[in-house]
C-alpha cells in the first residue's frame, strides 16, 4: 500500500512537472510569434533538413519552441503509458489519451501553420489547444495529488451547500470566461483585429474574477489553500491588466522598426503566458470547489 | 476589291506595328528629388547571426529610405500603369538575378514581367529563408541553408510590389514589382531612372516608393522617341 501510494506521488510530482514545462512550452510559442520567426523554418518536421540547424537569428525560437515541444511529447507519452499501468480511475486513464491525441494533433496544427503559411485559423486552433492541454494537465495533477485522490476530502466544509454550490458555479463560469478571453487574445496575436472584443473580454474577466474572488474572501470556513490560491489569482490579475495595457501601447501605439522591440516581445510574451496561469489557476479552484459538492 | 483588302490589311498591321516597334519607341528619363528632412537610417543589429555581423566591418543601415547625397530619393519603383492596355509583352526567358549578399537582399528593389524567372541566389555562408508575401500570385516561403545556392522562382500575376522577407534575419527585406511588360526603371545612387524602349504614346506613370507610397504622372512619348519627368517625395 505504501509503495503504491509512493509510485501515485511520483506520478503526480511527474504531471506537476509536465504541466511546469508545458507552460515553458506556451511561453516559447508565445516568443515565436512575438518575435515574429513563425516561417523562419521553412520546413516540418525537420528544420532545414535537419534535426538540429545552426541556431541563428529567430531560427533560435523557432527551432527551441520545436525542441520544447518534442520534449512535451515524449514526456505525455511516458505520462501516457505510467497512468495506464498504475492508476486505477479509468476516467483519468481515458483523460490522459485524450491528452496524448491533444499533443499528436498539436504537432500536426503545428506543422500546417508552417506549411500553409500561417493562416490564421490554424495558427488561433494551435494557441487555443497548447491552453487546453495545460488546463488537462492541471486537472490531472490536482487529480493525482494527495487531495485529489482522497474521496471526503473537501475545501469548503465551512460552507453550507447552496454557498458552496454558488461558489463552485461562478469559478466554472470564471474559467469559461477567460477560456474565452484566451481565444480573442489568439486571434489579435495572430490577426492583428479583433482588439476591442479583447478588452471588453479583459473587462468581463477582471470584474468576474474580482467578484469571485471576494465571495472566497467573504466565505470566512475555507481550505487555506484556496484562500491562498484565489488571493494569488487576483494579483496575477492586476499584473496581467499592466502587461495587457503595455503591450498594447507597444504593439499598436508606437512606430515599428525592421523588428519588434525587446520590450514589446516580453511584455506580449509575458501577458500570454500569464493568461494561461490565470486559466490554470481558475481552473484548479473551480476543481477543488467541485470535490465535495455531491456529499452535501 | 481582293487587291484593296490586301492593301487595308497591310496598312493595319503597319499601324500595329508602329504601336510595338522598338523603331517607334523612345526612352522615359527622369529623377526622384527628396524634400524636406532626411530621417536617421536605422542602424541594423546583426548580433543574432554571427556569420551576418562578420560580413560587415561598419555599421550596417536599414535600406528603407536612402537619401543620396545629391538630395535624391534611391529605391524608387517607376513604372508605365497605364496605357499599355491590350498589347502583350513576352516574358523574358532571361532570368533576374536577386541576392542574399551579407544578410541584405541585392537588389532591394527590382522589376520583373509576369512569367519570367527570378533566379534567388544565396551568397552567404549561413541560413536565409525567402519568404514572399505576394497577393496576386501564389504566396512562397522557400529554405535556403546552403551557400551558392540557386533557386528560380516566376510569378503568375501582376503586383507592385510584392514583398520578400527573410524571417531568420527581420532586417532583411526587398520589394519586386511584377508587371505585364518591362517598362519599369528604379532610381538608382543619383536618384535617375530610365524606362527603355517605350512606344510612342501617352502613359501614366507611377513612382512607388516603400515608406512614401506613390505618385503618378502622364508622360507622353513622341515620334522623336524620348520625354522625361520628374517625381519629388517629401520627408
Amino acid at each position: 500500500m505504501q509503495q503504491s501510494e509512493n509510485k501515485k506521488s511520483g506520478l503526480y510530482f511527474f504531471t506537476f512537472f509536465l504541466a511546469g514545462l508545458t507552460l515553458l512550452l506556451i511561453m516559447a510559442g508565445g516568443l515565436v510569434t512575438s518575435h515574429e520567426a513563425g516561417l523562419s523554418v521553412p520546413d516540418w518536421p525537420k528544420s532545414y533538413g535537419q534535426w538540429m540547424p545552426p541556431m541563428v537569428g529567430n531560427v533560435f525560437w523557432e527551432h527551441g519552441h520545436r525542441m520544447i515541444a518534442g520534449s512535451v511529447g515524449i514526456l505525455t507519452l511516458v505520462l501516457t503509458l505510467w497512468i495506464q499501468l498504475k492508476e486505477t480511475r479509468v476516467w483519468i486513464k481515458k483523460i490522459m489519451w485524450f491528452g496524448m491525441l491533444a499533443v499528436v494533433l498539436q504537432a500536426v496544427l503545428g506543422g500546417l501553420t508552417v506549411i500553409y503559411l500561417l493562416p490564421p485559423p490554424i495558427s488561433i486552433s494551435h494557441a487555443c489547444l497548447a491552453q487546453t492541454f495545460f488546463c488537462l494537465l492541471v486537472a490531472l495533477a490536482f487529480y493525482l495529488s494527495p487531495q485529489g485522490i482522497d474521496v471526503h476530502f473537501n475545501y469548503a466544509t465551512g460552507l453550507d451547500s447552496e454557498n458552496h454550490r454558488k461558489l463552485y458555479r461562478l469559478f466554472l463560469v470564471n474559467t469559461g470566461i477567460i477560456y474565452a478571453q484566451l481565444i480573442l487574445g489568439a486571434t489579435v496575436r495572430h490577426t492583428g483585429e479583433a482588439v476591442s472584443f479583447h478588452i471588453l473580454g479583459a473587462t468581463l474577466v477582471v470584474l468576474h474574477s474580482f467578484l469571485a474572488i471576494s465571495r472566497v474572501s467573504k466565505a470566512g470556513q475555507i481550505h487555506p489553500f484556496v484562500f491562498r490560491v484565489s488571493m494569488g489569482l487576483g494579483l496575477v490579475i492586476i499584473l496581467q491588466i499592466f502587461l495587457g495595457i503595455s503591450a498594447l501601447v507597444y504593439t499598436k501605439g508606437l512606430p515599428r522598426g525592421y523588428a519588434p522591440l525587446p520590450a514589446e516581445v516580453l511584455l506580449t510574451s509575458a501577458h500570454q503566458t500569464l493568461g494561461a496561469a490565470i486559466l490554470g489557476a481558475s481552473l484548479l479552484l473551480t476543481l477543488m470547489l467541485a470535490k465535495g459538492l455531491d456529499k452535501k | 476589291m481582293k487587291t484593296n483588302k490586301i492593301l487595308a490589311a497591310i496598312f493595319t498591321s503597319t499601324l500595329l506595328l508602329w504601336g510595338v516597334s522598338p523603331a517607334f519607341a523612345g526612352d522615359v528619363t527622369g529623377s526622384v528629388s527628396f524634400t524636406g528632412t532626411a530621417p536617421a537610417q536605422e542602424t541594423l543589429n546583426m548580433g543574432a547571426d554571427p556569420t551576418c555581423a562578420s560580413a560587415h566591418s561598419g555599421p550596417v543601415y536599414s535600406e528603407s529610405v536612402v537619401v543620396n547625397d545629391n538630395g535624391t530619393l534611391k529605391n524608387v519603383f517607376v513604372y508605365v500603369k497605364q496605357g499599355l492596355e491590350g498589347q502583350n509583352f513576352p516574358a523574358p526567358k532571361e532570368a533576374v538575378a536577386f541576392d542574399q549578399s551579407g544578410c541584405h537582399y541585392t537588389p532591394h528593389v527590382l522589376g520583373v514581367q509576369v512569367g519570367q524567372p527570378v533566379e534567388i541566389r544565396n551568397s552567404d555562408a549561413t541560413l536565409h529563408n525567402v519568404h514572399s508575401l505576394a497577393k496576386n500570385s501564389k504566396e512562397f516561403n522557400l529554405g535556403m541553408p546552403i551557400k551558392g545556392m540557386k533557386l528560380k522562382k516566376t510569378f503568375d500575376k501582376e503586383e507592385v510590389m510584392v514583398k520578400v522577407k527573410c524571417d531568420v534575419h527581420p532586417w532583411m527585406n526587398a520589394y519586386i514589382g511584377v508587371l505585364t511588360h518591362p517598362f519599369y526603371g528604379i532610381s538608382g545612387d543619383d536618384g535617375s531612372f530610365m524606362i527603355k524602349g517605350l512606344p510612342a504614346g501617352t502613359y501614366t506613370l507611377e513612382a512607388w516608393h516603400e515608406t512614401y507610397g506613390t505618385q503618378t504622372q502622364e508622360v507622353t512619348v513622341g515620334a522623336d522617341g524620348s520625354a522625361e519627368v520628374s517625381f519629388s517625395f517629401a520627408g
